[in-house]
């Protein structure tokens, strides 16, 4: 949708005056990126090229055709063709990374995990035999799962009418429920917890308790919920 | 405590059998000891662990195979040889499992065949950055302590020289700092692992620590030990007596000794502070090359005449050198069911084939790098 405003804007701006551009800031695109629209994505899963042709269905069939035909753009740096690859987790250290030190933020995510399994790990060999079934020990799916239940179902928008800013609850888009959980995780251990305390301790204990439906983060997950269901009466203000 | 056990070293060669200096670098995570090398379409559990707990009935066929050692062993025989990540890794299984591997089994059989008769024998073992070295050390102190030798293990010799937060002139020789932090610390661990040889050794002489303290001479080494303990001042002092008794006492041939050092370049290179510790010299010696703690080195040295430097290589010479090296394929399938084993690697992926390609790829089969790869998997 960017690039037909872009167009129209250039267009625009060619047959008028070159100065009309600087009257319509809000149309003007940000982040753009030097693709155009006909560069395709690059397929980073194995998986993919080692099926053989007759077992490809036929949308494959033809996106393959397509593939071998138009450009592709090149891939990032954090996109690996590993097994072990996890969007999920690249975009936690993402989040965590300050000042682009991704060596660093990744070497917290990798301890984080390490911490979670040994806790998971030494509850599991001191547990009783019924017990050891119900005891999860893959960080992976702990770190999931965790993430699931910190994101909230509704969401707040602030909203201006007649002068008076209210707390309106609308519905909230995956991401940015992805987005709200991560940042809550982070701001948490940055903010609440002892500065001494080294990171990756204190999250792995926030995902541990995130896991088990408690802790600070998933009561604040509520708080948000109440204010949604306090709020209530102002939904209509919502025009979207 | 350096200088002493320097002396030690320099004078190997004069000293009577039953000394065996093993030097062996510190080593990473090497200890994955794969009880049974696992070999596929055989039963799961027979591949990759053994039953033979005895360093001594080790062999050929164990090659690869990891062996447990229960914990009230551990306690006494390792109060402070093992690295900490294997001790995490202790913690966190509930076991401590020792992998079998070629250089050991190497070291232990010139240990088996030692004739006490002549001069203490030098080894050194030497590799590249996390590839065992350590553990070795680790598994041959574990068998001289089973067959009875009396072990003096320094864990960490880079620890001795660097990084000091006390310091204090020696009261036996003005030039010389001591470090009663790390002198009494060792000598706690020495006591615990030694025990039953404390009594036994008696002093040759007498030895005056202040003005009223003083230890007679027939008294057993245990005193000497706890006057260490109790008075900090003295650590570094009683360490020297504990050295230079048991050295001169090793030639009577009552108890065999064994030296384990753990980073002997440290006692050579440069060094950040000008230390030395009291000078006594003892037992045997196997050393470990160490390119970890050890100051003003390239990251790329691991050869002995690299990271020893001249004087060093002089001071050792002529000693037998072990290589320890990464992990064949037989060990790297054994360390990777042992870790499935014990639930450590827990991606769903890790499982597969495709992921123990990619473990192979991303490690290159050296123990540490693997270790910390699997940490978080």
């Amino acid at each position: 949708m960017a690039a037909p405003v872009a167009g129209r804007l250039g267009a625009l701006g060619r047959r008028l005056a070159v100065p009309v551009r600087a009257w319509l800031p809000r149309l003007t695109q940000v982040r753009w990126s030097r693709y155009g629209p006909i560069y395709l994505d690059p397929e980073v899963n194995k998986e993919v090229y080692r099926k053989p042709l007759e077992e490809l269905s036929e949308e494959e069939k033809t996106q393959k055709e397509l593939k071998a035909l138009q450009p592709i753009k090149a891939t990032p740096s954090n996109v690996t063709s590993s097994v072990f690859s996890d969007p999920t987790v690249s975009k936690f250290i993402n989040m965590m990374m300050k000042e682009g030190n991704k060596v660093l933020a990744r070497s917290i995510m990798t301890k984080t995990l390490e911490a979670i399994k040994r806790k998971q790990i030494e509850k599991y060999y001191q547990a009783s035999e019924e017990e050891k079934e119900s005891i999860e020990c893959n960080p992976y799916i702990i770190f999931h799962q965790a993430l699931k239940n910190c994101q909230p179902i509704i969401g707040i928008c602030n909203i201006k009418k007649g002068g008076k800013t209210y707390q309106v609850p609308t519905p909230l888009k995956d991401n940015r429920k992805r987005f709200l959980a991560m940042k809550w995780l982070i701001t948490e251990c940055r903010e609440h917890k002892h500065y001494r305390i080294f990171m990756h301790e204190k999250l792995s204990e926030e995902l541990l308790q995130a896991f088990n439906n408690e802790g600070p983060v998933i009561k604040k997950k509520h708080d948000m919920h109440k204010m949604a269901e306090a709020n209530r009466a102002y939904a209509h203000y919502r025009w979207w | 405590m350096l200088r002493s056990v320097k002396g030690l070293i320099r004078q190997g060669p004069k000293l009577d059998s039953g000394y065996f200096f093993h030097v062996s670098a510190r080593a990473w995570l090497s200890a994955a000891v794969n009880q049974d090398a696992r070999i596929p379409a055989e039963k799961p559990r027979a591949i990759f662990r053994t039953n033979e707990s005895n360093p001594a009935n080790h062999a050929e066929q164990h090659d690869g195979q990891h062996y447990s050692i229960p914990l009230q062993e551990v306690k006494v025989v390792f109060p402070h040889g093992l690295p900490y990540h294997f001790q995490m890794q202790m913690k966190t299984f509930n076991e401590t499992c020792l992998m079998v591997r070629k250089p050991a089994l190497e070291l232990l059989g010139y240990l088996k065949n030692t004739n006490f008769a002549h001069p203490a024998v030098r080894y050194v073992i030497y590799g590249e950055k996390g590839t065992g070295k350590t553990m070795t050390l680790c598994h041959a102190v574990h068998y001289c302590a089973k067959q009875g030798w009396l072990v003096l293990h320094i864990p960490d010799a880079h620890l001795w020289v660097k990084n000091c937060r006390e310091l204090m002139q020696s009261s036996y020789n003005k030039e010389r700092f001591d470090q009663p932090l790390q002198a009494s610390t060792w000598l706690k661990n020495f006591k615990t692992s030694n025990e039953h040889f404390l009594k036994e050794i008696k002093t040759q002489q007498t030895y005056m620590w202040s003005k009223r303290e003083s230890t007679e001479e027939g008294r057993p080494l245990g005193e000497v030990v706890e006057q260490g303990l109790n008075r900090v001042k003295n650590a570094s002092d009683a360490v020297g007596v504990v050295l230079k008794e048991l050295k001169k006492q090793c030639p009577l041939g009552s108890f065999r000794l064994l030296v384990a050092v753990d980073g002997i370049n440290a006692l050579w290179g440069r060094t950040a502070l000008r230390k030395k510790d009291k000078s006594s010299n003892g037992g045997a010696i196997v050393t470990t090359l160490s390119q970890t703690g050890s100051l003003f080195k390239p990251r790329s040295a691991y050869l002995p005449d690299e990271l020893l430097g001249k004087e060093g290589f002089d001071t050792l010479d002529p000693f037998i050198p072990i290589q320890v090296s990464n992990y064949s394929q037989r060990e790297f399938e054994s360390c990777y069911q042992y870790y499935l084993d014990r639930k450590w690697l827990q991606h769903e992926k890790a499982c597969a084939e495709e992921g123990r390609k990619e473990l192979l790829f991303l490690s290159n089969a050296n123990p540490w790098q693997l270790g910390r790869i699997s940490a978080y998997l």
